[in-house]
């Protein structure tokens, strides 16, 4: 496929307003989004993986409360996998398949929130130190890299000890620690964006630095966003298991992480029960390898240097 | 007695770490100070915990492994025989009450010796007792012992007298640790509040028992080293370390493997595994501990001031024995320990045979009559299906747990199921057993779940319900003292004041009995299970590891420290040789290799991928 600049062209049919002409411009570059992913095999692969595991999620709401209620269920504890218990019992006689069904909403919902939250801090800061020059952004750089130095997973366990156990505190930890290679990313682009001679115009025109920031920075830099996104997923659903694990997370809910650190506190190793550590397990790597492999087609799909390649 | 977890896992960023650490500290065995100039090799013996203690100091201390190394420093006055839990001599040879019952005269053991070469005498017992006598922080954990005690003097360094006020069973007693004066004199009253009383390797604990602390590392490890002064005779194993493990199953792999010699506290999954496998054996002990499901019956100070914030509706003891039948004990029994414990009743485990008593009116687990009484006592089922008393006030409490352990987590999920099945909602969080301390000395729960090791006489437990080991004030701060459930009930004390002067037998089983009933039926506590203790070691190294009681007590963790004054090392023909890597091929974890191999793999799949992102982002144009 050959890189089409965004036509200008497109927009000659004369009386068109200058909206109208980016709504036309922004649906071309949609449709021609869309079409390359779809032919994108292992972007597809990892899209048909991940609307799987939403779909999991989604049917997971429709689990009665009491076959995951330990006082409810009958089943003997540390079943292997059968026909009636497809992926075992836990060391409560509750059905693993259930379980790993109902981690996927904790695991999903953090991985997306815990994202969200990372990108939002990431973008805002890698585009405003980008756009500042002056003491503004050279501290706002050097805090990036300060965070960038600190070895990522104790310094989630210090705040995950600090802030205590539950849901919103993990999201806010995973958040709060995974934004700095964000924050670089974006602010490299911005500094380039900054460049364009577009810019300048916009500036000798009166443009505010809010507006510069808000109509012609962040548009720009949206596509990196999106991309980094899909990564980020990714790394918070391993941050959140990892945490999970090290029992850090909300003992309440259960999550893919969880599991495994029940499995491993109530001895599921020593017991043989494999079906307890490995279904969860498999079930990250997979959601871990949709993102990835999604983030990866995007990647390519938007950097016009991969692709002219 | 302590406050009792098994199968404690450390959470926290130190506990995290310090699985690591304990790797990376291969010279904690050998950096010693004061090592015996004997040919023979030293011998260690590595005892694998799941808790930790919480204190080194035993006025402060109240967890299960603190009074582990408080009974290996400190002696008492008399002990608990090995066989049966029978009074023994300690330091004191003999004992005698004068016929007017005023006193006791105990005859000290002559020329005995603290670690660091000081004499031992009855001074040092004296001081002891007349600092908890005269004590407030000193009494939390050993006032019971000492309530029909007015003075402790020594008129001879093989002599002490203790004035009593009446008879009491409880004076010629094991419990007091006895302290020694040169060095404690210099800790005051108020100092003595953050003491810590840990031992270094250049300034050890000094103790009376038959180990000394040379070195402790919270979350870590415990070092003790044997105390060359010892009045029975030095020990024969020169160093005792206590290993803490965040997880069972590590542990039972460094058993496996001979990282450690002696497992504590296994969970039943993690023993079973350990059955039958060469060069170790395996001890079930019959139940000495509860754990409890524990409501704030009203927080209170000592003098009656209310504290914290516990939910009010929890006074209601009508509403606290109606939720005892809502909780299944035996399935909590099956499904969490394997069925290795008894369903609960009543305080004294049913290993003190003497003292158990079984209920007259067994609330046993029955939904339907905890949801008559819930109606009977006025609280009625609301819109949300959650029951409410006649003003509004939802039955909605908040449950906390111990994050230290693993049956702890699961034993919450339970008691959250059954309360839920009778309309009764829970706020379930999880804390570290130190915060729990805290957090129940300031009255700010509803409701938790803990545990008790239980002494063989009743004394002490039954201590725990009187008004008077309500939380304290002392300048200005709220510290905690016994009483976990803030019970208060001038009945109860009235009794209990009965049974610690009451020195015939049959009538001081009567009146613990009724005191037993009468807690059983107000329901401060409800004692969900009594659970066996399990134990492993690896008999291919040590021999003469006693019972208590025999035949079937634990080994270690006992009222007394008969096992690590007895047990000796194997010598077999090589001692430095068998190192046994033997039966480790059949149980290597693969799992978990495979899964850190897979998660480090994904990692290392982002990682590269992000590089790219990086490297095509700074010349987009």
């Amino acid at each position: 496929m050959t890189m089409t600049q965004p036509t200008i062209e497109d927009a000659n049919a004369a009386a068109l307003g200058a909206r109208d002409v980016v709504k036309a411009r922004r649906k071309a570059s949609r449709t021609r989004f869309t079409a390359s992913f779809r032919q994108n095999r292992s972007g597809m692969l990892g899209l048909t993986i991940l609307l799987i595991f939403i779909a999991v999620a989604i049917a997971a709401f429709f689990i009665p409360a009491s076959s995951l209620d330990v006082t409810q269920v009958t089943a003997d504890p540390f079943l292997p996998p059968s026909l009636q218990w497809p992926l075992g019992t836990d060391d409560s006689g509750r059905s693993v398949l259930l379980l790993v069904a109902k981690g996927a909403q904790i695991s999903l919902l953090v991985g997306f929130a815990a994202t969200m939250l990372s990108m939002f801090i990431g973008t805002s800061v890698g585009i405003v130190s980008g756009h500042y020059r002056g003491m503004t952004g050279g501290v706002l750089d050097r805090f990036t890299d300060w965070f960038l130095v600190i070895p990522y997973l104790p310094l989630a366990i210090v705040l995950a000890t600090v802030l205590g156990r539950s849901l919103l505190n993990i999201i806010i930890v995973i958040g709060v620690t995974s934004w700095p290679g964000t924050a670089r990313l974006i602010r490299a682009q911005t500094l380039s964006v900054t460049a364009r001679p577009y810019l300048e115009r916009s500036k000798a025109l009166g443009a505010g630095n809010l507006h510069q920031m808000w109509k012609h920075v962040l548009p720009n830099v949206m596509p990196l966003v999106l991309a980094n996104t899909t990564l980020a997923v990714s790394i918070s659903i391993l941050s959140e298991t990892t945490l999970s694990f090290l029992g850090l997370g909300d003992p309440t809910a259960i999550s893919w992480g969880s599991i495994l650190e029940q499995g491993f506190a109530a001895g599921a190793i020593s017991q043989g029960a494999w079906w307890y550590l490995a279904a969860p397990g498999i079930c990250v790597v997979l959601t871990v390898l949709a993102f990835n492999l999604i983030g990866r087609a995007i990647e390519d799909i938007l950097d016009p240097r991969q692709e002219t390649a | 007695m302590r406050r009792l977890s098994q199968r404690a896992r450390i959470v926290s960023m130190a506990g995290a770490v310090s699985v690591l650490a304990a790797v990376l500290v291969p010279g904690m065995a050998q950096a010693d100070s004061a090592s015996p100039s004997s040919s023979t090799p030293r011998s260690v013996f590595t005892i694998g915990v799941l808790q930790d203690m919480d204190s080194a100091n035993p006025f402060t201390g109240i967890t299960s492994a603190a009074y582990e190394v408080f009974q290996m420093e400190y002696p008492t006055l008399v002990e608990y025989g090995a066989k049966d839990f029978a009074a023994v001599p300690g330091i004191a040879d003999s004992w005698t009450e004068a016929p007017d019952h005023s006193s006791w005269t105990f005859k000290i053991h002559p020329g005995l010796k603290w670690s660091d070469g000081q004499p031992m005498t009855a001074k040092d017992v004296a001081y002891t007792y007349n600092r908890i006598l005269n004590g407030k922080y000193e009494q939390t954990n050993f006032g019971s012992y000492v309530s029909a005690i007015t003075k402790a003097e020594a008129p001879d360094d093989t002599t002490v007298i203790l004035h009593t006020n009446s008879a009491s069973p409880i004076v010629p007693h094991p419990g007091v640790y006895i302290i020694p004066e040169h060095i404690w004199k210099s800790i005051d009253e108020k100092a003595v509040v953050s003491f810590k009383n840990e031992g270094t390797p250049d300034a050890p604990s000094v103790a009376g028992g038959p180990y000394y602390m040379i070195e402790r590392k919270v979350g870590q490890f415990i070092r003790m080293q044997a105390n060359p002064y010892f009045w029975r005779g030095k020990p024969a194993v020169d160093e005792i370390d206590f290993k803490l493990f965040k997880n069972g199953d590590a542990m039972a792999q460094a058993l496996k493997k001979g990282e450690i010699d002696f497992a504590e506290g296994l969970e039943t999954n993690v023993y079973n595994s350990l059955k039958n496998q060469p060069n170790i054996t395996t001890v079930a002990a019959a139940p000495a501990s509860f754990n409890e499901l524990s409501f704030n019956t009203g927080a209170a100070l000592d003098d009656g001031t209310p504290i914290g914030d516990g939910n009010p509706l929890l006074k209601d003891k009508k509403l606290r024995a109606a939720l005892a039948h809502a909780i299944d004990k035996q399935a909590m029994v099956d499904k969490i320990l394997g069925g290795d414990g008894v369903p609960g009743d009543t305080l004294m485990p049913p290993r003190y045979s003497q003292w158990h008593v079984a209920p007259t009116n067994p609330m046993s687990y029955d939904p339907a009559k905890a949801k008559e009484l819930l109606d009977a006592a006025g609280y009625k089922v609301g819109s949300d299906g959650i029951r409410a008393d006649a003003q509004g006030n939802r039955l909605s409490f908040r449950l906390l747990g111990r994050t230290d352990s693993s049956t702890s987590q699961k034993a919450v999920q339970f008691i959250k199921g059954y309360l839920a099945a009778v309309g009764v909602e829970t706020t379930v969080k999880f804390v570290s057993e130190d915060n729990l301390t805290e957090i129940i000395g300031q009255g700010k729960f509803d409701m938790f779940e803990w545990g008790w090791g239980v002494e063989p006489d009743p004394n002490y437990m039954l201590n725990v319900f009187t008004c008077a080991n309500r939380s304290y004030k002392q300048d200005g701060a709220i510290l905690a003292n016994l009483s976990d459930s803030f019970y208060c009930n001038p009945a109860y004390d009235a009794l209990n004041a009965k049974q610690q002067v009451e020195t015939d037998l049959a009538k001081r089983q009567a009146i613990t009995g009724q005191m037993q009933q009468m807690l059983y039926d107000d329901a401060p506590y409800i004692i969900t299970y009594f659970y066996d203790g399990h134990e492993a070691y690896r008999s291919d190294r040590f021999t003469g590891l006693v019972h208590q009681p025999e035949p079937d007590g634990p080994l270690t963790f006992q009222w007394g420290t008969w096992t690590y004054e007895q047990m000796k090392p194997v010598t077999a023909t090589d001692a430095g040789g068998t190192t046994n890597n033997s039966s480790g091929g059949s149980s290597v974890p693969w799992l978990p290799i495979i899964g850190g191999l897979i998660v480090a793999g994904g990692a290392g799949f982002l990682l590269a991928r992000r590089r790219p992102a990086n490297a095509a982002s700074d010349d987009r144009e």
